[in-house]
């Protein structure tokens, strides 16, 4: 997890596929603030990238840039492989963005709703009652076409939002907190749409707080911590294959006794969420994250830490990779 | 699992179609409508509005029907000899400016909230990012806020046609009288807007908005009166006047003399009275009642035209006959000048909102998130 490869592997497509999202430099400030410092990121056509960082570290920002809804103070954008300051409508088309807050107009209903983004999109009444009708269906709001907004709960708003965001079948979309005030079952619909939408060659930029969600629907990762992309990583999206390398969660009787261990063999380890990393292993049960390439790499490590006397609990894949490198770029922040 | 995840696609190729690259000020019928259309289907469906519709009617209703009875009262006391001349260009006069002054009132609402409320609603950026030109997105707006302020003119219009159906007033003063209404109103919706793209809290837009009706209908004329003794001076005029040997009782002819006069060049101060939308209204309307009649419309209209021409450097003082010298009744109207200034600001307040409404932004309102 610790490795952070900044380019992301190339799409298998033998063709190159169109653009996604390249990001290079960016920088925005309001005011004294940095709210962007330099942020370069690319987001491949036919992934999900997940946006991942802290609240205030200016992913917001970056998708309002992205959406064409701010002019960077400098740095190089392309959506769609459009420019979205220069070229703006030709950008806009082409990107779906759904805000992190936003409104809907309470006295409409969620059909007119979206027929009135599709009117605003210029596209034509019949296709857009259509247009309409589909995406109702495929937010499960089918139920609610007629009814006032208003009536509407946060989550069933927030699938209309998405909706609207795909009224113009856009190549790029731009999704800030899509998961919140969903229920668990809307949540892993929008899972299965959003790996759906990627594998039809869309680019999908997905920013969030749940970050174990994101380990399944996302390809790739970007973190963004204070206006910079931190790094950014491969992960083993929904499915697809995981790759040779993963985490391992180790428990020992003696915390003391695995880390010694682990330390005289060369091995490099984090302490596990429980542990406090900043005082000295002690005689306790305790756990280590370590990378291991491979089933036989972790058979291996049980044979070794036994022959070696480490008092071995147990030793499992580690849940939560994402969140674990997350916490890490918030150490780095304090 | 996945086949109820189906992502419409749409019919044809996924590449969207070349998008014709438009401006900031570039207009569609189609994008202008799609907003208009917007705004007023969330209007109508309020039931607010309704019952500002059934309160502007009724108290509009009330007031007119109460003047009719106080106009009758006063001059037609027998009906007999009733004289509709002298009853019904006041009563015309009294509906059109209760009909002005309450629109006056109630527009600023109607569009001060337009753009800062839809930003505050969160509604406003996911509107700015389609392929709607910032342009399109105002004049949508304020189409809509018009409607809505014509919908309590057309409301009003039977009193005036109650109004006009009294009296001497021509029907096209009527038609005038509304056509005029109609613009000062879209010019009143038109800085509200500005207001409500420049002002990030809708209270403020709406404040600043009545402030600026307020500074044409109020302080304005407040100013011209207040500068009247500046702009005035003893001067050498003539007046045409009684001779210095009348003895009160034979009639005479009256003479010119030179004299010394109090004298208010009002002619570099004019515009101050031309601006109120009453002046204009009253300039405008077109009435043509006698002299001698009571049409405060016509009344005003004199005035208003007198104070533009200013200092002729005649004064007539003659009362024994008018045969030879009359106060020349000018001819040049007063009511584009007003009217063209408030449809000035109007302008500068579509411009602003155009402006205010362009992505991408470089600079925010101060307070203000984009989304």
């Amino acid at each position: 997890m610790t490795d952070t490869t900044a380019a992301p592997a190339p799409p298998p497509a033998s063709a190159p596929p169109p653009p996604g999202i390249v990001v290079r430099n960016l920088k925005r400030s309001f005011g004294a603030v940095h709210a962007l410092d330099g942020v370069s990121l690319t987001a491949r056509s036919g992934a999900v990238t997940a946006l991942v960082g802290p609240n205030g570290s200016g992913k917001t920002t970056l998708l309002l840039v992205l959406a064409g809804l701010l002019v960077p103070d400098s740095g190089e954008v392309q959506v769609a492989g459009f420019d979205p300051v220069v070229e703006g409508p030709s950008a806009r088309a082409r990107t779906g963005w759904m805000p992190d807050a936003f409104g809907t107009w309470d006295s409409l209903t969620a059909r007119e709703v979206l027929q009135t983004f599709a009117a605003a999109y210029r596209i034509d009444p019949a296709r857009a009652r259509a247009r309409a009708t589909e995406l109702l269906e495929t937010v499960h709001l089918t139920e609610y076409a007629d009814r006032p907004a208003s009536v509407l709960s946060r989550g069933q708003k927030q699938r209309l939002g998405l909706a609207r965001a795909l009224v113009h079948d856009p190549q790029v979309l731009l999704l800030d907190e899509p998961a919140s005030g969903l229920d668990p079952r809307s949540r892993v619909d929008l899972r299965i749409l959003l790996r759906r939408l990627a594998e039809e060659g869309r680019t999908v930029l997905v920013s969030s707080h749940i970050l174990s969600e994101l380990e399944e629907m996302a390809d790739d990762v970007v973190f963004v911590s204070r206006g910079r992309a931190a790094g950014a990583s491969e992960l083993g999206g929904a499915g697809l294959a995981a790759t040779d390398r993963s985490t391992w969660h180790v428990r020992a009787l003696s915390y003391a006794a695995l880390t010694g261990w682990l330390t005289s063999v060369g091995a490099s380890w984090q302490p596990d969420d429980e542990q406090d990393p900043h005082t000295p292993p002690r005689e306790q049960p305790g756990g280590v994250l370590l990378t291991i390439e491979g089933d036989e790499g972790a058979a291996r490590l049980v044979r070794d830490a036994v022959a070696a006397g480490v008092p071995l609990v147990s030793l499992s894949p580690a849940s939560g990779a994402l969140e674990r490198a997350y916490l890490a770029l918030e150490e780095e922040r304090r | 699992m996945t086949q109820m995840i189906e992502v419409p696609a749409p019919d044809g190729a996924t590449a969207p179609p070349t998008v014709k690259v438009r401006g900031r000020w570039a207009l569609s019928w189609h994008g202008v409508r799609t907003v208009a259309a917007l705004e007023l289907r969330q209007r109508v469906r309020s039931t607010r509005w309704v019952v500002a519709l059934v309160v502007w009617t009724v108290v509009v209703g009330a007031i007119t029907l109460l003047l009719f009875g106080a106009t009758r009262r006063i001059f037609d006391f027998d009906d007999v000899t009733a004289d509709r001349s002298q009853s019904g260009p006041l009563l015309f006069a009294a509906v059109t400016f209760l009909v002005l002054g309450l629109g006056l009132l109630v527009t600023p609402t109607l569009s001060s909230t337009s753009v800062n409320g839809d930003r505050n609603a969160g509604t406003l950026a996911t509107l700015q990012v389609t392929l709607l030109t910032s342009a399109e997105i105002a004049l949508g707006k304020l189409l809509a806020a018009w409607a809505a302020a014509c919908a309590f003119l057309v409301l009003s219009l039977p009193f005036l046609a109650l109004a006009t159906g009294a009296g001497p007033t021509p029907w096209w003063s009527l038609l005038r009288v509304v056509a005029i209404i109609a613009v000062l109103l879209v010019a009143v919706c038109a800085i509200g807007l500005g207001m409500s793209a420049l002002v990030s809290r809708s209270a403020g837009s709406t404040v600043l908005t009545f402030i600026v009706v307020a500074a044409v209908t109020f302080i304005a004329p407040l100013l011209f009166g207040l500068t009247y003794q500046s702009v005035s001076s003893y001067q050498e005029v003539r007046v045409y006047g009684m001779p210095s040997s009348w003895n009160g009782e034979d009639e005479v002819q009256c003479v010119w003399t030179q004299e010394e006069r109090w004298v208010a060049n009002t002619q570099s101060t004019w515009w101050l009275l031309a601006v109120n939308p009453f002046v204009i209204v009253a300039d405008g309307a077109g009435t043509n009642a006698d002299d001698d009649g009571t049409d405060p419309l016509r009344g005003m209209r004199d005035v208003v035209r007198e104070v533009r021409a200013g200092a002729s450097g005649q004064v007539d003082e003659c009362w024994a006959d008018s045969s030879e010298f009359e106060a020349v009744r000018s001819e040049h109207a007063v009511w584009p000048w007003g009217l063209g200034f408030n449809v000035l600001l109007g302008a500068i307040g579509y411009v602003v909102a155009v402006r205010r409404l362009s992505i991408p932004q470089r600079t925010l309102p101060r307070g203000t998130r984009v989304a």
